[in-house]
């Protein structure tokens, strides 16, 4: 099943950049896990057309040098879902965007490289009231969002919202990544 | 393929000792944000409470099972929603067939043997409906049975599809070379056979056999959700040692018989379906995929022309296939189609038909015929049967399975020449 943009992630950035490119006139899937609580994005999103995966997760796909070509989904069973561009827009640890255990954090779908703290003590200040040093914690992107595997950027892989590293604001973060990919 | 590493709900299994993930439930409240029963009755205390909160009590004692787990519609709704992969639909069925305590025996029993007052209605057809459609048995059934006498019960068949099937198309099958088993359920075999009918004619055309299984029963779903679970297993046997006698896929026209056979015969009933899992496909899904690897193509009559909404059951939205059924329907050129957000219709199956949950019914669906009547389509395109009661009897709209709409658009001949190569 053939999209020109496959959003990974229903959550705030995930509809803010679905309706971006709904409204740029390219045809977007989100395959979302679980609920977003902003229903406004997501129910703009349907409107303009856009297809929803409900309640499902990517489980592998496939990249030749260096672009995805398409991921696999748990319900689908075996239907490939092909596009132009990927955006990455699972959130942080809550929405199990990033995973952590013990001695390290990875990014579990495409295995992204990952910005944090290698000394595991370091991820959190004592006092609750201080600001996490795990907060900042993310995907590493690029100047125009592209996310890297293992240090090389993937060309068609963007990341946007609260997943990424740093501060960025996640409606900004995802507005930006669909401009970018509009204007390509 | 990259490596993969745990992800989602799954990254938190590794030391997971507890059934249906309950244990991760992170009290989060998303279920209940989505479930349908929630909003219009306050007596339900919501799927997570019901679910995965109410397990706690459960498992120390059973008599902390609350008798309002009965309103819960099994629509899945909140495991679509649950960020964490619990199963808090399968929770809450399984503690109903463990613990409830059947409340109008006569009535469920009924309504949930579908096989029996099927078999038993379609020969006396042409004097069971105007019978059933009287306004005085309506009301004696709301009296007597308690079976809401707003609902009109689904017409039967003069002939079932199985009669049918070995009468006028059997015979017909065995020329060609490739085949199919379709699991037609009750519905089609005792109420609509048309819609088999549809099958056998998008199959043939797409240069498909049909086979029917040499023994099936009713799916199991009235049953499950009316507390025979015995019953229910005994269905689930025989369905399956049909589908093992053969190596064919298994093709349905129906979302809830689908998602039964699939995912409760294992998750609620416990039945190992790992080797034939697989094989129980909807034809829409079946179709898109042949269709996309280019086994399969359709050729369209020319002049077609509808204007449809696709209604997303709340199973379909569970399994996650609307899709296939929204895309073949958008390969047919003159449809216009268009895909509201889902919603619940509100009759669950056999929920609806009951008098004391009929409020709630059409309360839950209201929202969803607002949207449909607003739209106004010609027809309205939904892989449920109930769903289709439902929308028919509140709108006054009609509602088409996607493949009855497929063999009307479909040019059998051209299809049949493009697939006979």
């Amino acid at each position: 099943m053939k999209f020109d943009v496959i959003i990974i992630g229903g959550g705030l950035a995930g509809c803010t950049a679905g309706v971006a490119l709904q409204e740029a006139g390219l045809r977007c899937a989100i395959v979302a896990e679980g609920l977003s609580l902003h229903e406004c994005p997501r129910e703009k999103f349907i409107e303009l057309g856009g297809t929803i995966f409900p309640g499902d997760r990517v489980t592998g796909g496939h990249i030749v040098g260096r672009k995805v070509k398409w991921v696999e989904t748990r319900n689908l069973d075996g239907t490939l879902l092909e596009a132009d561009n990927f955006i990455l827009a699972t959130g942080k640890f809550f929405s199990r965007g990033l995973i952590s255990n013990m001695n390290e954090i990875y990014e579990p779908v495409f295995g992204c490289d990952v910005k944090y703290d290698k000394n595991p003590a370091k991820w959190v200040s004592q006092s609750f009231n201080d600001s996490q040093p795990f907060e900042k914690f993310g995907v590493i992107t690029d100047a125009v969002g592209q996310v890297s595997i293992q240090g090389n950027t993937v060309e068609n892989l963007y990341a946007a919202g609260e997943i990424l590293c740093g501060e960025r604001d996640i409606v900004s973060s995802a507005l930006d990544v669909a401009a970018q990919i509009v204007g390509r | 393929m990259w490596p993969r590493r745990l992800s989602g709900g799954d990254a938190m299994q590794e030391k997971n000792i507890s059934k249906d993930n309950f244990e991760q439930c992170l009290k989060c409240n998303l279920c209940a944000t989505v479930c349908p029963m929630m909003a219009a009755n306050p007596h339900y205390p919501g799927p997570k409470q019901a679910g995965p909160d109410g397990e706690r009590y459960r498992l120390k004692d059973p008599k902390f099972f609350d008798l309002t787990l009965k309103y819960c519609l099994n629509c899945k709704r909140c495991e679509v929603a649950c960020p964490s992969g619990v199963k808090v639909g399968d929770i809450i069925q399984k503690a109903r067939l463990a613990y409830a305590r059947q409340h109008n025996p006569l009535r469920d029993f009924t309504l949930a043997s579908t096989d029996l007052v099927g078999s038993i209605a379609v020969p006396f057809s042409t004097i069971v409906n105007p019978v059933m459609a009287s306004p005085a048995v309506k009301t004696l059934m709301d009296s007597v049975l308690s079976v809401d006498k707003h609902r009109s019960f689904p017409k039967y068949a003069r002939n079932c599809f199985t009669t049918w099937m070995k009468r006028e198309a059997a015979s017909q099958q065995e020329k060609f070379t490739r085949f199919v088993t379709y699991f037609h359920g009750c519905y089609v075999n005792y109420n609509f056979p048309s819609l088999g009918q549809d099958l056998v004619t998008v199959m043939n055309a797409c240069n498909y056999g049909v086979h029917i299984p040499d023994k099936e029963r009713c799916c199991g779903v009235a049953m499950i959700s009316n507390g025979f679970s015995a019953k229910a297993r005994r269905n689930a046997m025989t369905n399956l040692k049909a589908f093992r006698k053969t190596d064919e896929t298994i093709l349905t026209t129906s979302s809830t018989c689908t998602f039964t056979m699939r995912d409760e015969y294992e998750n609620v009933l416990g039945i190992d379906t790992s080797d034939v899992r697989d094989r129980i496909l909807l034809a829409t899904k079946w179709l898109y995929d042949k269709i996309e690897r280019g086994e399969i193509s359709l050729a369209f009559k020319s002049g077609y022309h509808k204007k449809i909404t696709y209604h997303t059951a709340c199973h379909m939205n569970k399994m996650g296939w609307a899709i296939y059924s929204t895309e073949l329907l958008r390969m047919i050129p003159g449809v216009e189609l268009t895909v509201p957000g889902q919603k619940c219709c509100g009759i669950a199956g056999t929920f609806g038909f009951k008098k004391e949950n009929y409020t709630y019914s059409q309360k839950i669906g209201q929202e969803l015929f607002d949207t449909l009547k607003a739209l106004e389509p010609e027809v309205v395109a939904c892989d449920c049967e109930t769903c289709k009661w439902q929308i028919e009897m509140s709108t006054g709209l009609t509602v088409m399975n996607p493949i009855s709409i497929l063999a009307e658009a479909i040019d059998v001949e051209a299809t049949r020449k493009l697939n006979s190569r």
